[in-house]
């Protein structure tokens, strides 16, 4: 009982690993460049998609950075070309992220024709102090510009990418940007807090005694969050997504079947990868999941193009578990959304039975008020949401 | 070799004068070993030696050295530990020597322990020969040095060598001296052999590997042999000398120093300062040396269960090598199986500590460290307690006498007011002061061996900025106000956290555990109450507040790699605290509290 019915591949990530500027929390893959090297990349990058086995057209695809943004005119006319030559192209939908500097109206109109059909913006505050602290290179009046180019284009469904828990955010900031943004509108909203990861230049300053956390301060965010984002029409799906259930008129997304107790507007790509699912990953630093095999490509542009240039896949390293601590990693990543795990759906894509195998930890949750458990599936109650990652803990590991 | 062309000495001083530095000189110039085998600090072999840049075991060394008279001689090498906690090694490895080198740092003059040391090589009619080393440091003062030679130690000023170790002055002039100064060793007048056991080591092929030095006769593989103290008669495999690794010679000869193998399995048989003899001879026991107790004790526990008796496997094999500890089985309420260990001092305790979580891989907990107290108790009766866990009710203790030492500091004019300030405050009393020379002065005092076992020794060096330096002995027994201080966590008392204390200091340092528990317990999904208390009474409380929460509100496709690796170690993490009760207490947590 291990063998997961592995379909065709269907969902697509493109890692653009370019920024204007280092950001002083960020440890993504990305650096700044010019113009020569991003040309490179887009030749390598167009090459890397004629290897890919995958479902034609791909139900999802992803442009995530860095900033993908950046990527001029013609740049992006020979991506979005060449995916439509391979087939891969129309995607239900297709999401590429976008920071407010770098948004045009020809730019947002270019990738609108050519299929793109959802924009991801990093808004991350709207508060001028802190997106300095963060080292960001927008302001907030770019953020309303860009909205406002970015709906002239067409564009129906918009997600706005806020943080919370900023060194320096206090509940008042972080309310009026809550509801600075709702009141734009988007269709969807992912959060996130303030992630100190070693290496970056807000991790020196909490090292250093210049920034310190509050954990009751970012758990009462946290709340506020919910609450705001709830009131306003939203439904959290996941632990930090929330999205819509009614679709705009017009929009045309809507070729994917709806999964049930998840919103319609949902981000389908990462729904995809909280269940478990397969996806491809192409460019430098991006991460693939294909037939069980997690693999990850070199995160260094110059080495990523030099390998495809030769005719060679640029994975850096890859990872196979075992297939029970797979599919106990897709337990856990899987009850990060509220619906949790169908146990018919967990079956197909784990070969595994949620109950039979991890019943023990399914009690405790339940015990502990943390756990719902119905005929035929098994979910996390609000409460147990808050304590994910230990609830998490209990399908991990051997 | 014939014992005339044999010179066997230690290496002697305070920590960090340089005695390894110089050593490691000494086996160079004498082509003991090439230049290019020579790495720093190469007779501190243990990782922990080289990380913490201090000698723990004593390291014999056989050399060859041709002496300007144009003859050969043996030299037995004893590098010994400067830490007071270790001067037992020096004084056993003194008993297997004729003479020893002192060695003094030419910036920093006397200190407290190079008394100590000239003390004991003095009290075993040892030839010392003063070495005054780091000339070559900018602030080095040899005139000021030789001073103290004379004056502190009444030895001949000009006897002194001046050298440095470092840049290799001064070297071939200390071979010299050895050979011309220090006797060489003779016969004890007895028939037949008479061998000191000074130090052992096990060794997974051979066992028991004993250190010896000869006094008479000689050793030879295939001799029947008596271990006189214990009684037992052994076949000697293997002996051999080291340079510095372990090589075979045919003999041990009267004066000569090295090992011995008789596939002896267990330490506990091989008795340091033992005499081995020939079965077929007469001879009688060398004087051997006085045995060292263990001063300082402390609970060493599992973190899980059903490591208890891999732990118990891993004491032994540390036994093995460190004749010093002592351990025995006793359980806690708290932390279940474990171990009473006793210890020399509380490097030794944690030198002992960090060997078993490194290099055997071990997860222990060690309770805070707590010295013997006599209890009289109303019936007249007399116990011995080490363990706070032990010490009977109130209503049942006559008296209580803790143990006392006579410490003496040496420090610069400056810091006496300060220095007078710590030992009161330790609860000790200045017996008398000694003017050392125009800057500095000894200070000799009485103190309670429990108020120096933490942190006297770092606060000493932080009030002098390190000129500071301090020596102990112990100097029995003497009745205090004792009383327990026990920590509870949500109502438990954590017997591991108890300790015993004077009254007058139990509610400050039951407000000190208690906040340095705060700082250490994680938050966990309930509130956590912390209290001291003294005899059911609460002095001191602090609150850990409620988890509210427990997860990264991030996580996309590139991150579930590295999260789920993180959830994992996460998961090994807390499978490594301890719960007592409902809570979760990380190993830190007891590591910290002892600092606290
Ligand atoms: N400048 C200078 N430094 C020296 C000299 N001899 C030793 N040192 C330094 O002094 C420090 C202590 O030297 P060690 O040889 O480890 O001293 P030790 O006496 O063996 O120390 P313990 O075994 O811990 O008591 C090291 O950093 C040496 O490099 C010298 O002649 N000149
Ligand atoms: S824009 Fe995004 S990827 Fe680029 S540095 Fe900032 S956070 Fe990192
Ligand atoms: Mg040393």
């Amino acid at each position: 009982m291990s063998d997961a019915i592995i379909g065709p591949v269907v969902s697509l990530y493109v890692h653009v690993p370019f920024c204007a500027r280092k950001c002083s929390y960020c440890a993504f893959y990305s650096e700044p460049s010019t113009g020569e090297e991003i040309n490179r990349y887009v030749a390598a990058l167009t090459r890397e998609m004629e290897w890919i086995q995958c479902q034609r057209p791909l139900q999802t695809i992803f442009f995530g950075g860095g900033t993908p943004s950046i990527l001029n005119l013609r740049q992006w006319e020979e991506i979005l070309t060449t995916m439509h030559r391979l087939k891969l192209l129309p995607a239900a939908e297709f999401t590429v992220e976008c920071n407010p500097a770098t948004v045009s109206l020809d730019k947002a109109r270019l990738l609108h024709d050519l299929g793109v059909n959802r924009i991801s913006m990093g808004v991350q505050s709207l508060d001028e102090a802190l997106l300095d602290r963060l080292g960001r290179v927008h302001s907030r009046e770019m953020v309303f510009k860009s909205w406002d180019i970015l709906r002239k284009a067409g564009f129906q469904n918009l997600n706005l990418d806020l943080m919370f828990a900023i060194p320096g955010q206090t509940m008042t900031v972080w309310e009026s940007t809550l509801a600075e943004a709702l009141a734009m509108g988007s269709e969807h909203m992912s959060t996130y807090e303030v992630i100190y990861e070693d290496d970056t230049p807000l991790y020196a300053q909490l090292q250093a005694g210049e920034v310190a956390e509050d954990e009751d301060l970012s758990c009462a965010m946290f709340e506020k969050l919910v609450e705001r984002t709830v009131s306003c029409g939203f439904e959290q799906y996941e632990i930090a997504n929330f999205a819509r259930s009614s679709i705009p008129a017009g929009l045309t997304a809507t070729t994917i079947p709806p999964i049930p107790d998840v919103p319609r507007l949902a981000c389908r790509h990462n729904v995809n990868y909280w269940r478990g699912g397969q996806f491809h990953g192409l460019g430098p630093g991006a991460t693939a999941y294909v037939a069980g095999v997690r693999s990850r490509n070199w995160a260094n542009t110059q080495l990523y193009c030099e390998q495809i240039e030769k005719g060679c896949r640029a994975v850096e390293s890859s990872e196979c578990l075992p297939p029970r601590r797979r599919a106990g990693e897709t337990a856990a990543f899987g009850l990060r959304m509220p619906a949790g795990w169908p146990f018919a759906t967990f079956l197909e894509v784990t070969g595994y039975d949620l109950q039979k195998e991890w019943g023990d930890a399914i009690q405790e949750l339940v015990a502990q008020g943390w756990g719902e458990l119905s005929k035929d599936s098994f979910r996390l109650t609000s409460e147990g949401l808050r304590f994910a990652d230990s609830a998490a803990q209990l399908f991990l590991g051997d | 070799m014939d014992a005339a062309h044999i010179r066997n000495f230690s290496i002697i001083a305070h920590i960090d004068h340089g005695k390894t530095t110089l050593s490691d000189r000494l086996l160079h110039m004498t082509g003991t070993i090439a230049t290019r085998e020579m790495e720093e600090q190469l007779l501190d072999s243990m990782d922990l030696e080289r990380e913490r840049g201090i000698t723990i075991k004593a390291h014999p060394v056989t050399m060859l050295y041709k002496a300007k008279n144009g003859e050969t001689y043996e030299l037995n090498l004893i590098d010994t530990p400067g830490h007071v906690d270790f001067a037992y090694e020096v004084s056993r490895s003194l008993s297997a020597c004729e003479g020893a080198l002192l060695i003094i740092d030419a910036a920093q003059g006397v200190e407290a322990q190079t008394v100590a040391n000239v003390h004991l090589a003095m009290k075993q009619n040892l030839t010392v020969i003063p070495v005054i080393n780091k000339i070559d440091l900018p602030h080095a003062n040899v005139p000021q040095t030789r001073q103290q030679l004379e004056d502190i130690l009444a030895i001949p000023a000009e006897s002194a060598i001046e050298a440095s170790a470092k840049e290799g002055i001064g070297i071939e002039e200390i071979l010299e001296a050895i050979v011309e100064r220090i006797p060489h060793p003779k016969p004890t007048g007895e028939v037949g052999l008479q061998a000191l056991v000074f130090d052992s080591y096990f060794d997974t092929y051979k066992g028991v590997v004993s250190h010896v030095r000869v006094f008479n006769g000689e050793l030879k593989p295939g001799m029947l042999v008596k271990l006189l103290h214990s009684g037992k008669t052994v076949e000697v495999k293997e002996v051999g000398s080291f340079n510095p690794k372990p090589y075979l010679r045919d003999r041990l000869q009267l004066g000569e120093t090295g090992y011995i193998t008789a596939n002896i399995k267990s330490p506990q048989e091989v008795k340091m300062g033992d005499t081995i003899t020939d079965v077929r001879s007469t001879a009688g026991p060398l004087p051997g040396f006085k045995e060292i107790h263990p001063m300082v004790f402390s609970g060493i526990y599992p973190i899980n269960t059903s490591d208890y008796e891999h732990l118990k496997a891993n004491l032994g094999k540390l036994q093995l090598n460190d004749s010093a500890f002592v351990y025995q089985a006793e359980t806690s309420v708290a932390l279940g199986f474990g171990f009473r260990c006793g210890f020399l001092g509380l490097l030794h305790l944690e030198i002992v500590q960090e060997r078993l979580r490194r290099e055997y891989g071990m997860d222990i907990i060690a309770t805070y460290p707590s010295v013997i107290y006599k209890v009289l108790m109303t019936d007249g009766t007399l116990k011995q307690v080490d363990n706070p866990a032990f010490l009977p009710e109130p209503t049942y203790i006559e008296s209580i006498e803790e143990p006392m030492v006579k410490t003496f500091v040496i420090c610069p004019n400056e810091y006496i007011g300060d220095m007078m300030a710590l030992i009161s405050e330790k609860r000790g009393a200045i017996d008398h002061t000694e003017t050392l020379d125009a800057r500095r002065v000894m200070l000799t005092s009485l103190l309670p061996l429990n108020e120096i076992l933490i942190d006297f020794h770092d606060r000493i060096k932080s009030i002098t900025r390190g000129y500071g330096s301090m020596d102990y002995e112990h100097a029995g027994y003497r009745q205090s106000d004792m009383v327990k201080l026990d920590m509870l966590v949500n109502a438990e008392a954590v017997d591991a956290f108890s300790c015993i204390v004077h009254r007058d200091k139990a509610e400050s340092r039951g407000r000190a555990l208690a906040a340095k528990l705060k700082e250490v317990i994680p938050r966990q999904q309930y509130v956590v109450a912390i209290q001291a208390a003294i005899g059911g009474k609460v002095v001191a409380r602090e609150t850990v507040g409620a988890l509210r929460k427990d997860v990264t509100a991030k996580c996309y496709g590139g991150d579930i790699s590295r999260k789920r690796k993180l959830l994992e170690k996460q998961k090994e993490g807390k499978k490594r605290m301890k719960s007592f009760g409902s809570v979760n207490i990380p190993q830190e947590a007891f590591i910290e509290v002892l600092k606290a």
